[in-house]
């Protein structure tokens, strides 16, 4: 099997596992080996990303305006504990 | 129980389209992702089911605990897909608007997070579609490109990626990808959304969004690759 033909298939390889002929080529073939090593360590590393940053004040001030403008809120009642 | 369509003013404006026509999601056709095991309690105090049901009655507190509890993953959401933090805060308002436009209906306590985090990409795509930009193009096949092949040689040294990505270098590297290419490696690889949920939320098929995703991870190699040559270039200098 050519690299070609290996990396034509690679959305299908990627995602559902390859054939015997393709898992023979991607042992024996460094370059393809070292493509979808990286490709599924990018996946993996995606996974990890983690919301980080938090809204300027600005926004929540902007939905509370609104909120209150459409009627869509009344006075937090009191809380009983 | 389908959620009742309601007119926002951003939808006003966005001429029906093949895939975003009924943007709000039900509370029972989407599936809890990542669920946590115990009730999530608000820095007020409040579980989040009891916020849920204190903003169903209109109560200004417990809306505002829930945008505290859910900002930040909003507005991340909205801030890689947009690039830039103007529209990331517009879209990020304009989600939690309609989140709260539409809390009424909502009924299932274990989806809120899925329900609220659906409804800001529906929001984020119709803004895209709005301005135009490219999403999937329909006429995209398997078939990798010349721009897209990886049958160079890259060499003996430093081959592979691994061990090389942190979180800095690989949020600059997807900001740098084309708007439709981020857009799928963000919902498929960032935000965890099948391929089945992408086609029928951006109008293309799932062999696209597969292709697309594809060309996506690929491009974001050549990225990462480029930025780590660039930062060993700069050390030795």
């Amino acid at each position: 099997m050519k690299c070609a033909e290996f990396q034509r298939d690679l959305p299908l390889i990627l995602d559902a596992g390859g054939n015997p002929e393709q898992e023979e080529h991607l042992r024996s073939c460094a370059v393809c080996h070292d493509l979808v090593a990286d490709l599924r360590y990018i996946a993996e590393q995606a996974k990890l990303l983690v919301p980080m940053r938090e809204p300027a004040p600005r926004v929540w001030n902007g939905i509370e305006e609104r909120l209150k403008r459409e009627g869509l809120v009344k006075p937090a009642q009191e809380r009983h504990l | 129980m389908p959620i009742r369509k309601q007119a926002t003013e951003i939808e006003a404006d966005i001429p029906p389209g093949p895939s975003l026509g009924d943007s709000a999601p039900t509370a029972v056709d989407i599936l809890p992702r990542r669920p946590g095991p115990a009730p999530r309690v608000l820095p007020s105090g409040m579980t989040e089911a009891e916020a849920i049901q204190r903003a169903q009655a209109g109560e200004a507190e417990s809306f505002e605990a829930l945008y505290n509890m859910h900002k930040r993953r909003v507005y991340s959401l909205c801030l890689r897909m947009m690039g830039n933090t103007a529209e990331a805060e517009d879209l990020t308002q304009e989600a939690f608007l309609q989140l709260y436009r539409k809390i009424g209906t909502f009924r299932s306590e274990s989806a809120f997070s899925t329900w609220l985090h659906r409804l800001a990409v529906n929001v984020v795509l119709m803004h895209l579609r709005k301005k135009g930009l490219p999403e999937v193009s329909l006429q995209e096949t398997l078939e990798p490109s010349e721009e897209d092949g990886p049958m160079r040689d890259i060499g003996t040294q430093d081959r592979t990626l691994a061990g090389s990505i942190d979180r800095v270098n690989l949020e600059r590297s997807i900001e740098e990808l084309p708007p439709g290419y981020r857009l799928i490696f963000l919902l498929h690889d960032v935000e965890g959304y099948e391929h089945n949920e992408i086609a029928g939320m951006m109008g293309c098929s799932i062999g696209n969004s597969k292709s697309q995703l594809h060309k996506a991870r690929m491009k974001l190699r050549d990225l990462l690759r480029e930025n780590r040559s660039g930062k060993a270039a700069s050390k030795r200098a």
